[in-house]
């Protein structure tokens, strides 16, 4: 083990998420930076609300963005504005971990002396428990952790008190070794993720919480009043870890609006910040009268896509999935998101280039930025044997989405199904689709990079591995075994040496119509009169925006 | 605080009420004859009642509308689409996503909402569905108000106090509360009872909703009028002849509710179509994309500011449906009996 090579390793890592999110800088210009602002006060935020605040079982933007400021990991992503925030950088480790020269086994250190927010100590066995748990209740995330050595026999075991061979910790000395099954580039990524965060052993029970129960050594504590109205974060005195900057903000409050209404309240300072996008009449509103105090950004990339149930009628044949994708109108699509879509063939975003996108040109299914050919899918519903069976469209009730489910719903009609739609809240949208019981046939979903590598796209939303998780993103309920065989193969290495072969996969998913993709989105963020809008808006590749980087005026 | 709808009955001066019936010659004259009697003296209730036909049969004809006018269903996206209007090509919606305003030509007479689709098309449609819910919820109020008013009414006892403390229970809700609730949590699933299983977007689980959530509303005052009418000369004539008691409520308590029930109905279709608005408005009652005017008025309040007209126009259907029924109920109300003071209380 080489503390030389591990950094270089890293630093590789690291300049590759740089690079992702260099190509993916504002689209309305100007920098941020963290320097302004002042210290203490305290905001009102608008949101659709976590779609769970436990840590291993959180999936959400919405979700990730305040519960990654009361779970730190081992390592973080730097808080830093900009492109400096694809950065890994120690958190609760005392350094970057030792990579064993076969990178299979990492070595960590934790910080002497670190405490959870309620005083009791944080050990290196938690780190164990954390894993366990994520495992054990079949987190949206546990399919990263199951190349740890004897994770998957444990998960398959389903006994709480199981061990994880590829995990020892001494509690004494800090100390946490994770052997894997075979390296894995992503693998660092993963552990700086909310989900592989420690929590206390003794209070992290292995039963999915819904009161954020769970206390965390992050820069804030979370007091959850009502789970689907408010919940409050609060400065954690005791926090000091010296690679994550001390909390500007006393307490941040954050409570359930409709998107109008928290568009409203922004511009009324009402609400200092909105986790959700303007639309509507909104938009154009905001563009034109706030733009001292809005931005959009390509950050974090996503995409959008309609997941196809392969597992189930009428998707289960490539015809009928080639037949939606033929029929997509980008367009369509790109007035429903007010004009902030980018009509894209590929899964993989833009902000990936250099890192996995090539641009896949031309699109089997025809321009992405011109019309959809309805005559080609209708000839293809008919071939496939399924015209006129009864589809139903799923999303949600978060704006643009009802309008989003409908344009298909439409679609599908005109190509030969018969298509309803059923629109969920969006607290409980994504677990229930991502249960195969619920059979969701086709539906609405996106992906916001979690972390710069291509894998996070792949594996959670595509790979047979992601279905060990329930609910799972793997709303196709199958796998495309080139995705499976392209994941084996090019995860242990740095994406950015294999970036042609990443882009292989991206092609083989569009090209076996796995999905049908239409478009990456342009995020805003939008703040109130009181904010530090040019210094503290927080915009962040990894979270979208970085609460931890808000302050007042 | 829901108040106790109440039937209250005053008795004037039988002097005077006999007055009455020799100045309008109404001697030996049947009560339904009597009531529509007066009921056309009453130009006002009667205009409005007009009204309300007037609204029932535009709403019938949406799809001539639709499809000899706009071209078009309440269903179709026109995202991409663009129309001529006075010489000039337009955008359906605009590529930042601003749906074309009114036009006043046959095509998207009233605009289009985010999604490209006719607005006067889906409001036409969307009020074939609000009525249908409001009268078939209505339709159902009263069925399930008859059952329990009666039973309660005419065994008094444990049955009455049974019926009476789970109305009791559900008039402890705002009615738009439980209907949220109900609405809410019937959405996904849908209703499964025995071999009866009903979709979550069905226009039925509004329509039960909205029926059970009046039930107390109507319910208590039969029950009122049951437990005074179970105490009459006649229905002890009845029982003495050896009548059963399923035989007297069918043929001697029924028919004397039945001016009560003909009062309440436009006042509970009514107050359902309100109720079917809000709850849709809130999401909670039909179920996208079947329009009505509860769902337009929803989808319209996100451009109130450029198109304000989209929650407006469905609004004053409301309105202007509601107050039609409002003020054609209260004319029937008193014609059926101007001494009367029936009325629905919330």
């Amino acid at each position: 083990m080489t503390k030389l090579g591990n950094a270089l390793a890293i630093a590789a890592l690291a300049a590759a998420g740089v690079g992702v999110a260099a190509c993916g800088s504002s689209s309305s210009g100007g920098g941020s930076g963290s320097t302004g602002g002042k210290t203490g006060g305290s905001i009102t935020i608008g949101s659709v609300l976590p779609d769970s605040y436990d840590p291993v079982l959180v999936q959400t933007v919405q979700g990730n963005q305040p519960l990654q400021l009361v779970y730190t990991g081992l390592l973080t992503y730097k808080h830093a504005p900009g492109t400096a925030g694809n950065e890994l950088v120690p958190a609760l480790a005392e350094a970057l971990p030792t990579i064993s020269a076969d990178r299979k086994t990492y070595t960590f250190k934790l910080r002497p002396g670190l405490k959870y927010s309620d005083g009791s100590s944080v050990v290196a066995s938690d780190f164990e428990h954390t894993i366990k748990r994520l495992l054990y209740l079949g987190g949206p995330f546990s399919s990263f952790s199951t190349v740890i050595e004897g994770a998957e026999a444990y998960q398959t075991a389903k006994k709480a008190s199981g061990d994880i061979s590829g995990i020892t910790s001494d509690d004494k000395t800090g100390q946490i070794t994770v052997k894997l099954t075979q390296p894995d580039s992503k693998f660092l990524f993963a552990m700086a993720l909310v989900s592989a965060a420690p929590t206390p052993a003794a209070t992290s029970p292995f039963k999915a919480t819904s009161n954020g129960s769970i206390v965390g050594a992050g820069p804030y504590k979370i007091s959850v009043q009502n789970p689907t109205r408010q919940f409050t974060l609060t400065k954690n005195a005791s926090f000091d870890v010296p690679t994550i900057p001390k909390p500007k903000l006393d307490t941040i409050k954050v409570v359930k609006e409709t998107v109008p209404k928290m568009t409203q309240d922004v511009i009324n300072n009402k609400l200092d910040f909105m986790t959700e996008d303007p639309a509507g009449d909104d938009l154009p509103l905001v563009k034109a009268k706030y733009a001292t105090r809005f931005r959009m950004d390509p950050n974090p990339p996503n995409t959008y896509w309609f997941f196809l149930n392969e597992s189930v009628k009428p998707f289960d044949k490539k015809q009928a999935r080639e037949a939606v994708n033929y029929a997509i109108d980008s367009r369509a699509l790109q007035r429903i998101f007010g004009g902030r879509l980018q009509p894209t063939c590929n899964f993989l975003p833009p902000g990936y280039a250099g890192n996995g996108y090539v641009k896949i040109d031309p699109c089997p299914y025809g321009d992405p930025n011109g019309p959809g050919d309805l005559a080609k899918a209708r000839a293809l519903v008919d071939k496939s044997g399924y015209k006129g069976m009864s589809v139903t469209v799923w999303g949600n009730t978060k704006d643009p989405r009802p309008a989003i489910v409908d344009y298909l719903r439409d679609t599908l009609n005109q190509i030969g199904f018969k298509a309803k739609t059923k629109v969920l809240d969006q607290q409980v949208y994504f677990s229930t689709i991502g249960l195969k019981k619920t059979q969701a046939q086709v539906g609405f979903t996106d992906w916001f990079s979690d972390f710069p590598h291509p894998a996070d796209f792949f594996e959670p939303n595509l790979s047979k591995k992601a279905l060990a998780s329930s609910p799972t993103f793997n709303f196709e309920f199958k796998s495309n075994p080139v995705v499976d065989q392209g994941l084996t193969k090019l995860n242990p290495q740095d994406p950015q040496s294999v970036a042609d072969e990443w882009a292989k996969l991206d092609r083989a998913v569009i090209e076996d119509a796995n999905v049908a993709v239409y478009g990456n989105e342009l995020s805003t963020t939008f703040m109130s009169e009181r904010m530090d809008f040019q210094n503290c808006n927080g915009v962040s590749p990894v979270y979208k925006n970085d609460w931890l980087q808000f302050c007042l005026k | 605080m829901a108040t106790e709808p109440a039937t209250e009955l005053t008795f004037g001066d039988p002097g005077l009420l006999a007055a009455e019936d020799r100045r309008d010659r109404v001697a030996g004259l049947g009560p339904w004859r009597l009531a529509l009697r007066r009921l056309r003296r009453n130009r006002v209730a009667l205009a409005f009642g007009g009204l309300f036909v007037l609204i029932v049969v535009i709403c019938l004809a949406a799809p001539l509308y639709a499809d000899h006018v706009a071209h078009t269903d309440a269903f179709k996206n026109h995202l991409t689409d663009t129309i001529v209007i006075n010489g000039q090509t337009r955008n359906v919606v605009a590529p930042d996503g601003v749906p074309i305003g009114p036009t006043y030509h046959g095509r998207f007479f009233l605009g289009a909402d985010g999604n490209g689709r006719d607005i006067a098309v889906r409001l036409l449609y969307g009020g074939r569905t609000s009525l249908l819910v409001g009268v078939s919820a209505a339709l159902g109020t009263i069925l399930l108000s008859i059952l329990v008013g009666t039973l309660a009414g005419y065994f008094r006892g444990w049955p009455d106090t049974l019926l009476s403390r789970a109305l009791d229970i559900l008039w402890a809700f705002p009615p738009l509360l439980l209907g949220l609730a109900l609405g809410t949590a019937l959405a996904l699933g849908g209703l499964k009872v025995g071999p009866i299983t009903i979709q979550g977007d069905s226009l039925l689980i509004p329509i039960l909703i909205i029926a059970i959530v009046q039930v107390p509303y109507m319910a208590r005052p039969l029950r009122g009028q049951v437990l005074a009418l179970r105490e009459k000369e006649f229905v002890e004539a009845a029982r003495a002849q050896g009548a059963s008691p399923l035989q007297i409520m069918f043929s001697e308590i029924l028919p004397n509710l039945a001016s009560t029930i003909v009062v309440f109905f436009p006042l509970m279709v009514a107050n359902a179509i309100l109720l079917e608005a809000a709850l849709s408005f809130l999401g909670a009652g039909v179920r996208p994309p079947n329009p009505s005017w509860g769902t337009i008025l929803g989808d319209g309040i996100q451009r109130i500011v450029t198109a304000p007209h989209q929650t407006i126009v469905p609004g004053l259907m409301l309105v202007l449906t509601v107050l039609s029924l409002n003020v054609f109920g209260d004319g029937v109300r008193d014609a059926f009996d101007p001494r009367a003071k029936v009325r629905l209380e919330h």
